[in-house]
């Protein structure tokens, strides 16, 4: 069945509100989801990793285990990126913007390709991300532009040994100079796939003008995750309704 | 600008006055209201109607299409009109059946498309449909008006102006939906590919003013049926008296909680166009608009006089407000040439209402002044919409944080939420086609699964938990606030978000015992464009939609646009 946009994130919102979120938590995890799916990222598919994780726990966020002026490390507590990825690139937004050049690493966090929708929002402020992270036996490089509207996600070879569940992103004003350290610390392998912000384009325009295709399954799951937030109709509550 | 050099400060009410519950229930609909909008840019461009497929029995049930040429697309109304029940007719959003349901889809519809529409548009929220359908709607017939009026035309008689009066239409309208819901075009898509439709609700609102075109075609339709030698149409006159009903709940109340920037941009642009007419009268104001204000008065005293309303607070209201304009439109006649002669401008009145008459009475002059000055208000039209992103800002001082609460919340933290009524309501979610409820604390089931209505509440909370942070932590900024307490993200987005804002958060607590919703209710409807309120409880409200509004064969002809506050016609005709 097809969805709009729209009709997805009120239905994820209350979705993730059923499973616990708080508000501000709920509309940046629906955020994510929309993002990720209408950009040709594969966002249900992620999507349903992380509800099997998060229907049996309560919600967790990160942790500040480090900090000095321009590197710091916090601990996702096993959480998901739906969770902690906002808290995560606030702290190193602020970061910037106190100094020039930032970078964090958030470890045993999950759904990490979730945190493209946060550094493209955070890259509205005219700010510039790399993040990097291992996906099975590759790796993912994603890099968005100050002001840019778009990343271009990338996919390489495994060089260097990487924590399986950690997240390293590094951010600054400039992209080249991000670039310049982001190369002097991580040591890539090889180009294996580009995705690029054109073919990310194609795909969301073509969510815009004929919706957003979802399994029946997947949106009966989140119609249940709803019903946790909904309150019985009785004789009384609907004279609450104006009756 | 001024001698000075300087550039003018639009004179811009403060939010403190303008954002309390009380005033907002009190707008009436202005020229920046989206069916004047819709209807002015229909009109002046020619839209062309027509209906390819009118395929009704003699009983005025089956299926009708009408193709729109508007500026720059053509568009399909596709309605599905069904027998029901008159003991089965529900206004309420629970309901399943109704006499009419509605498509407004992009481009034409075919034999397909048609077949797929009819399966799935009678059905409402229990359908799908696809992007190519923009709005989604349904309606009643009023069973005070329908029957008689075709009764009248088959008799060969007009309907008697009074019975009309009453009641105001012959459709009432429960839901007209869009912004992609039930697998509709997203609102991103309707702003970006349809420009005539790229303002906010003017698809939905040309819904509704197409039901009106209908119900008086279908009137129309059946007295023939029913007497081909002898029936005759409505009059013209009248065609355009009738409006189109509807019934507003509690489910509009969560928008205007939920869409803070959205109501700040149309509060906004209210407000911009009466500081423009404010500022334009500094050096005077010319009789020929001292007689056209006196003339607008006269026709708000009519109209209020012929709103008929079992509400009793509604009631005395509408009589209060009559006596004040009794007044002012008396002063108008008395002093209109020493007011010429004295520069007299319109500050002047503002402040003497405010001092001077009701709440509901300031609001009615604030209309009618913006009425005034279309040259200086109208390009405020197309600045309706706007981005609604919240956004935390991370690098901000908790000190700093804090100083924004106690200077642009400093309502919220007014409110003594140790006081049992300040926590006397709450805003839920029924399982019935998750209507929005309001319950009353320890009495009702679901304060656990409560919306996040009480912004008040959540920036007090904010403000104490920020303020202990603070204590400890002098230096830190709002990320390592979030980090150490995520569940206040949200509220910390839009205190942050809104500060930046004039307008946006209303300023009540929305749990009080004591709350009125229909407030909220009353104010988003002023901003379509509606009239005559007519409340049935604190928490819903009767109300007509273009009622006065020129017609389809109008279209295309010299248009005065002033059609607000309609009053009964004088029937020229037999």
């Amino acid at each position: 069945m097809k969805v709009s946009k729209n009709e997805l994130m009120a239905s994820l919102k209350k979705a993730f509100e059923g499973l616990g979120f708080h508000p501000g938590d709920y509309y940046d995890a629906a955020d994510m989801v929309v993002w990720l799916e209408t950009h040709g990222l594969d966002g249900f598919d992620r999507l349903q990793a992380a509800l099997a994780y998060l229907n049996t726990t309560g919600p967790t966020h990160a942790e500040l285990i480090e900090e000095d002026t321009s590197y710091s490390v916090l601990d996702g507590n096993d959480s998901s990126i739906l969770l902690c990825g906002s808290e995560a690139i606030d702290l190193l937004s602020a970061q910037i913007m106190e100094g020039s050049a930032a970078g964090l690493q958030l470890n045993n966090c999950y759904n990490r390709t979730f945190i493209l929708q946060r550094l493209v929002k955070a890259a509205q402020r005219d700010l510039a991300f790399i993040a990097y992270w291992r996906q099975d036996a590759c790796c993912i490089k994603v890099s968005i532009a100050a002001g840019a509207d778009l990343p271009e996600h990338q996919t390489f070879s495994l060089a260097e040994v990487i924590d399986p569940q950690s997240l390293t992103v590094f951010a600054g004003t400039d992209l080249v100079v991000v670039e310049q350290q982001f190369s002097e610390q991580i040591a890539i392998g090889e180009l294996i796939e580009t995705y690029s912000s054109a073919e990310m384009s194609i795909c969301y325009q073509d969510s815009v003008e004929q919706g957003i295709e979802i399994d029946e399954v997947l949106w009966s799951t989140l119609e249940g995750l709803v019903e946790r937030i909904l309150v019985e109709s009785t004789e009384s509550s609907r004279a609450g309704a104006g009756d | 600008m001024q001698a000075d050099g300087k550039p003018r400060v639009l004179p811009l009410r403060p939010a403190s006055q303008v954002m309390r519950l009380e005033r907002l229930g009190s707008f009436h609909q202005s020229r920046l209201s989206f069916m004047r909008t819709l209807v002015r840019r229909m009109v002046i461009e020619n839209w062309q109607i027509t209906s390819p497929v009118f395929d009704l029995d003699d009983q005025g049930y089956g299926t009708v299409v009408y193709q729109v040429e508007a500026r720059f697309g053509i568009f399909s109304y596709v309605l599905f009109s069904h027998y029901l029940d008159p003991d089965s007719r529900n206004d309420r959003v629970i309901a399943n059946q109704w006499d009419l349901t509605m498509a407004l889809c992009e481009g034409t519809v075919d034999a397909d498309q048609l077949a797929f529409l009819r399966t799935n548009v009678p059905k409402q929220e229990a359908g799908r449909v696809d992007s190519r359908v923009l709005v989604l709607s349904r309606a009643n017939r009023s069973g005070r008006t329908f029957e008689y009026v075709v009764d009248e035309l088959a008799e060969g008689r007009q309907p008697c102006i009074d019975v009309i009066a009453e009641v105001g239409y012959l459709y009432r309208t429960t839901a007209a939906y869009g912004s992609g819901k039930l697998g509709m075009a997203d609102w991103e898509k309707v702003r970006t590919k349809h420009p005539d439709f790229a303002r906010p609700f003017a698809a939905e609102m040309f819904t509704c003013f197409m039901l009106r075109h209908f119900s008086m075609q279908q009137a129309d339709y059946l007295a023939a049926q029913r007497a081909p030698e002898k029936a005759v149409i409505l009059d013209e006159d009248i065609k355009r008296y009738i409006g189109i009903g509807n019934s507003t709940g509690l489910g509009m109340a969560p928008f205007l909680i939920n869409h803070p920037m959205l109501i700040n941009q149309w509060i906004e642009m209210r407000e911009t166009a009466l500081a423009r007419v404010i500022l334009a009268s500094e050096s005077g104001v010319d009789e020929s608009i001292f007689v056209r204000l006196a003339a607008s008065v006269q026709r708000v005293i009519q109209h209020l006089g012929e709103i008929v309303t079992a509400d009793e607070r509604q009631s005395s209201s509408n009589i209060l407000v009559r006596q004040d304009l009794v007044l002012l439109h008396q002063w108008l006649q008395d002093e209109t040439a020493a007011l010429v002669r004295e520069n007299y401008d319109w500050a002047n009145l503002v402040e003497y209402a405010e001092r001077s008459f009701h709440l509901e009475t300031q609001e009615v002059i604030n209309t009618l002044l913006i009425e005034l000055y279309p040259e200086l208000v109208d390009d405020l039209e197309e600045h309706m919409g706007v981005d609604e992103s919240i956004r935390v800002m991370p690098e901000m001082s908790v000190a700093q944080l804090l100083q924004i609460i106690e200077d642009k919340y400093d309502w919220a933290l007014a409110i003594d939420f140790s006081q049992y009524e300040s926590m006397g309501a709450f805003w839920y979610r029924s399982q019935e086609k998750m209507e929005p409820r309001l319950g009353q604390t320890n009495i009702d089931m679901g304060m656990e699964k409560e919306m996040p209505m009480a912004v008040g509440r959540r920036v007090r909370e904010c403000y104490d938990q920020v303020s202990a942070y603070n204590l400890t932590c002098p230096q830190q900024n709002v990320a390592h606030f979030i980090m150490r307490n995520p569940n206040y993200s949200g509220i910390v987005g839009r205190v942050q978000t809104m500060a930046q804002r004039c307008y946006g958060d209303i300023r009540e607590n929305l749990v009080h015992s004591d709350v009125l919703p229909i407030h909220l209710l009353r104010c988003k409807l002023s901003f379509f464009g509606v009239s005559k309120f007519d409340p049935r409880s604190r928490l819903w409200v009767r109300n007509t939609m273009f009622q006065g509004a020129p017609l389809i064969s109008d279209f295309g002809k010299p248009f005065a646009d002033e059609w607000q506050f309609p009053i009964k016609p004088v029937l020229t005709s037999g």
